[in-house]
């Protein structure tokens, strides 16, 4: 955190350069705006209808809400009223689903204002998995009555007729409350305060000591957040405090769960811990001004933060046979604290050049104490050995310094340098080191023609890779950890922009070539290579229809060496990762603006291939994970009166996903799956409605 | 490098910079003859410009005579305000002769990007300051009628639900990654790009709306954060060394399939070193390092735990 002198020290700086801000000297006596029809009174839409979905399906409901077959209501508006500088604005959308938002906001523009939000957004992940396990407790599972444990799934022999239907799926709901104030023309003040609650079933693996089971784990999460600050601000500078609290609640401390496998005495009983309620508080101070000696402006940034975690341990184990001994402490009393700081310079110091430096700094310090702890592996038994946390810091810099030269026909050429430094503790690279360089040209040759390339290359070297680090772990010496180990990136990007400004055309382009060489792994990631392209076209068909056609493509190719052994790689992973995008649509609206039409049709297909080779298996091919999506969307409306519209929207969408994970409940031997089955569904939904408009549609002069 | 040291450093650079402002505070360009303006102010724009997109912007916050703060607040200068001095532009023209251009928000404008910045920046010192200069956006030429229409009657830019398709103009590629199977629901509309990049520019990285990307994902998954008994060193670190938050062919945004994305830093001794290929697939001797949730079956607190017993992320 900045010193109490430091700090003072900027403001005092800040306050010799405060100019006022100086009004044009312009006679505006017969300015009356007359003909300017300034709003009044009340404007806005509303929506209702219904929409029904033809199937069940999550991944259709992910975000929106039509999870399942069936009507839904659909109510949504949206509105102002406007007296003077009074202003309101609200807005309703997707009332009627599980996805739905209000908004209010408002106030007196100069003044003060306001926002009052409610939004819900759901998740859904799976509605094909099942379970046996029944929650006796939102804490704990039960298996059902007379189960019989095995050493495997196959011994599950009452396994078919428990499986009950268990959606994965939660619920988010955000509320906002947000206020500001302008006191004089320079000061504003502001505070935001959120919550947002999260609840509902996710899965989560619950190990027993060589099986597993995966759980419906139910979590209840709750999390305030505080934003509020002052700001002062001229044309010339200014400078802002704000502070930030976040206030995580779990509701859930602990999941227990009855193991369906053949346990040893004491360990039919099993426990995790859930993620511990934690706040953070952060005070940051933020300003920025700007001199016009070659047009400096200097922004600036420190923040200071505090990260507390005290939830109460469980013990070592819920098996009532095994003695662990003492915890260290009832609580963690974790806490970690982070600083901030950044400062950017962007300065011109000829009319054709220009300057940026940035230098940034983050710091988390983690001062939790480090203490010896036992370890009951997996409530079955003592490990015997004492264990220390490792309560992990870091310490990251980064500077760059670019420019920027137009040169002849308005060739801009630029180039930067980047140093990034980042130290840690407790991890085999203590200090890292990333030198990266780049150049780019851009020309417009013409106002509607925008060529840019740009290529550079970057270097992360380290001062060693410590391999006792690994070792201790029992991590084979020769692994280098992809985000540490020494790589050398190189790269390339081109775009082209051509939007010919009477022309009815427009296209855009993109591609990106990169490369990444771990040279100095035996062991670990070794080689990336990276595509990314994209077409961007728009044609204006006439003045009231378009068009668009967008193709998006990625690769991504990665070479992975293991070992089982630990003097060299014996087995490979070659990855490829695609993904191909195409989206066509157009829309058409006539002349009166009675009738208005658009659709769009997107093409999503993504592709991953592992090939395996190794010693003990040869080489090894696994199936492909493939997904597909084809939807397609429809909107209409047509104007009956002034006030009075119909609208469709029609919906057909198909998605297929191909992914051998995901497997029935007795698959595994050693693990209860949920059974959660690869998305497939072909579904379309159709929406009628009608709008009611009210207030003036058209703006007219006032006169 | 100690944090004194530091902020030291930055001071001095704050200091070296503020002086030249000081010294110059007072250019050739502040003591300028007025330029001429129009007659009438809006209403002489308004006799010509009278159409449904232009009149729009008497629906917009920019038109409030009671605020004195907005272009048409009492004293300002109306159109002028943004567009500058046009009493050349409204002024008679002889017959054939091209009438002088207003200043314009758009790429034909004879104004620089640069030029055509300033004039928002100049009123919306409080919402963006100065940190446009500090952002990516700024240094590749991006101007604030790129992406906003301060004319409409609702600016697309400003909706959660348009706003993306605002920024896929120029991010490409993103919309190409919001369309893979895992993602956050930006293509449903139910998130946009502001909720993590401050798209007005910051000194962090990657533009993100907290102090690092950490934070901002901390924002909604606050769960993540800990400090955990049992932290996994990669985690705390940046949460982009296992998810690609803007989307991915895998579960959970991971940006590699597991076991292989655990396998890039695991390789003790035993399963964690050991091939996981089509041999574990249920058609030969099924694994449990390969299916399900594959090292998650067992180590399901990839986060951190905070179990006493939670070492190994299995509790």
């Amino acid at each position: 955190m900045l010193k109490p002198n430091t700090t003072h020290c900027l403001l005092t700086t800040l306050s010799i350069l405060l100019p006022g801000i100086a009004m044009a000297d312009v006679d505006t006596s017969e300015w009356l705006c007359e003909f300017c029809p300034f709003e009044d009174g009340y404007r806005g839409s509303y929506d209702a209808g219904a929409t029904y979905v033809s199937e069940d399906s999550a991944r259709f409901g992910n975000g929106t809400g039509y999870d399942e077959k069936g009507a839904y209501a659909e109510l949504d508006g949206n509105g102002s009223y406007a007296n003077g500088a009074y202003r309101l604005d609200w807005s309703v959308e997707d009332l009627g689903l599980s996805s739905r938002v209000l908004e209010l906001d408002g106030g007196l523009q100069g003044s003060f204002g306001f926002t009052i939000g409610y939004r819900e957004m759901p998740y859904r992940q799976f509605n094909t998995a099942r379970t046996i396990f029944a929650a006796s407790r939102p804490d704990a599972l039960a298996l059902p009555g007379g189960w019989v444990a095995a050493g495997t799934t196959g011994g599950f022999t009452q396994l078919a007729s428990p499986l009950q239907p268990q959606n994965a799926e939660s619920d988010r709901q955000v509320f906002d409350l947000g206020g500001n104030w302008t006191p004089g023309s320079h000061f504003r003040v502001f505070a935001d305060f959120q919550r947002q609650n999260r609840d509902g079933i996710k899965i989560s693996g619950g190990s027993s000591f060589t099986n597993a089971s995966l759980l419906p784990q139910w979590f209840d999460y709750e999390t305030d957040r505080i934003d509020a600050g002052i700001s002062y601000a001229t044309s010339r500078a200014n400078l802002g405090v704000a502070y930030y609290g976040s206030f995580f609640t779990n509701n859930q401390q602990s999941y227990s769960w009855e193991t369906p496998f053949t346990s040893s005495p004491g360990a039919e009983v099993l426990r995790k811990s859930a993620a511990p309620s934690n706040d953070f508080h952060q005070i940051a101070l933020s300003g920025a001004f700007r001199a016009t000696a070659w047009d400096t402006v200097t922004t600036f940034s420190a923040a200071s933060g505090r990260g507390e975690q005290n939830e109460a341990f469980l013990p070592y184990s819920i098996n009532p046979n095994i003695s662990a001994g003492a915890l260290p402490s009832d609580s963690l009393g974790a806490k970690v604290d982070t600083s901030n700081y950044a400062i950017a310079i962007s300065t011109r110091p000829f009319p054709k050049g220009r300057i940026r430096f940035t230098y940034r700094v983050d710091e988390r310090d983690n001062k939790t104490l480090r203490s010896d702890w036992n370890r009951v592996i997996v409530d079955a038994f003592s490990s015997g050995e004492i264990e220390q946390n490792t309560p992990y810091s870091f310490d990251r810099s980064h500077l760059t310094l670019s420019g920027e030269l137009v040169t002849w026909k308005d060739i801009r050429i630029s180039g930067g340098y980047g140093h990034k430094v980042l130290e840690r503790d407790y991890q085999e690279v203590a200090k890292q080191t990333i030198d990266a360089g780049w150049g780019q040209l851009r020309w417009r040759p013409l106002s509607w023609l925008d060529f840019r390339v740009k290529g550079g290359t970057e270097e992360r070297d380290i001062d060693r890779y410590d391999e006792s680090v690994g070792a201790s772990f029992g991590q084979n010496p020769l692994l280098r950890k992809y985000n540490l180990a020494y790589r050398f990136r190189s790269y390339g990007e081109l775009f082209v922009g051509i939007a010919p400004g009477e022309s009815r055309w427009s296209i855009g382009s993109t591609v990106l070539v990169a490369d990444d060489r771990y040279n100095k792994s035996l062991l670990g990631m070794t080689d990336s290579e990276e595509i990314r392209a994209t077409i961007d076209v728009s044609f204006a068909i006439s003045k009231n229809a378009s068009t668009y056609f967008i193709i998006g493509h990625e690769n991504i190719d990665a070479l992975q060496l293991g070992s089982e052994q630990f003097n060299n790689w014996d087995w490979l992973a070659d990855h490829e990762d695609t993904f191909d995008h195409v989206g066509i649509g157009a829309r058409w609206r006539d002349a009166n603006d009675k009738f208005d039409i658009s659709a769009d049709y997107n093409r999503g297909a993504g592709k991953t291939s592992i090939r395996m080779e190794s010693v003990s298996g040869g080489d090894s091919l696994l199936p492909d994970l493939k997904s597909t999506l084809d939807s397609v969307r429809i909107k209409a409306s047509y104007r009956w009166t002034e006030r009075l519209q119909g609208i469709v929207d029609i919906r057909v969408e198909q998605f297929e996903l191909n992914d051998w994970a995901l497997v029935a409940p007795d698959a595994i031997p050693t693990v209860l799956t949920l059974g959660a089955e690869p998305y497939d569904y072909d579904l379309w939904a159709i929406g009628l409605g009608v709008r009611y408009s009210f207030g003036s549609r058209d703006i007219a002069l006032a006169n | 490098m100690t944090a004194k040291t530091r902020i030291a450093i930055l001071a001095a650079l704050f200091a070296v910079i503020s002086v030249p402002g000081v010294v110059s505070s007072q250019s050739p360009d502040d003591e300028a003859a007025p330029a001429d303006y129009s007659r009438k102010g809006a209403d002489t724009c308004l006799s010509c410009h009278d159409d449904q997109s232009t009149l729009a912007v008497f629906r917009t916050r920019h038109a409030v005579p009671e605020d004195s703060d907005s272009p048409f607040g009492h004293g300002q200068l109306q159109c002028e305000s943004c567009h500058g001095a046009g009493a050349d532009h409204s002024g008679r023209v002889r017959r054939g002769q091209e009438r002088p251009p207003i200043f314009a928000f758009d790429q034909n404008s004879v104004a620089s990007i640069s030029e055509q910045n300033d004039f928002c920046i100049d009123c919306h010192t409080e919402d963006l300051g100065f940190a446009w200069h500090a952002s990516g956006h700024d240094s590749n030429s991006v101007s604030c009628a790129g992406c906003h229409i301060s004319h409409a009657d609702s600016d697309p830019v400003l909706s959660a639900s348009t706003q993306v398709e605002v920024c896929f103009d120029c991010h490409q590629q993103q919309r190409t990654q919001f369309m893979k199977p895992y993602a956050h629901p930006v293509r449903q509309g139910k998130m946009d790009c502001a909720n993590c990049h401050s798209t007005h520019g910051e000194t962090t990285d990657l533009l993100m709306v907290r102090q690092t990307a950490n934070d901002t994902c901390y924002d909604c998954h606050a769960e993540t954060r800990g400090p955990y008994l049992w932290e996994h060193a990669p985690v705390s670190e940046d949460c982009g060394n296992c998810h690609d938050p803007h989307g991915s062919n895998q579960p959970g945004m991971l940006s590699m399939r597991a076991p292989l994305l655990c396998q890039g830093c695991h390789s003790e001794d035993g399963h964690p070193s050991l091939p996981q290929d089509e041999r574990g697939l249920p058609s030969g001797l099924p694994s449990q390092f390969l299916l399900g949730e594959s090292c998650l079956n067992c180590h399901s607190e990839v986060h951190g735990s905070n179990h006493p017993s939670g070492s190994k992320l299995m509790r």
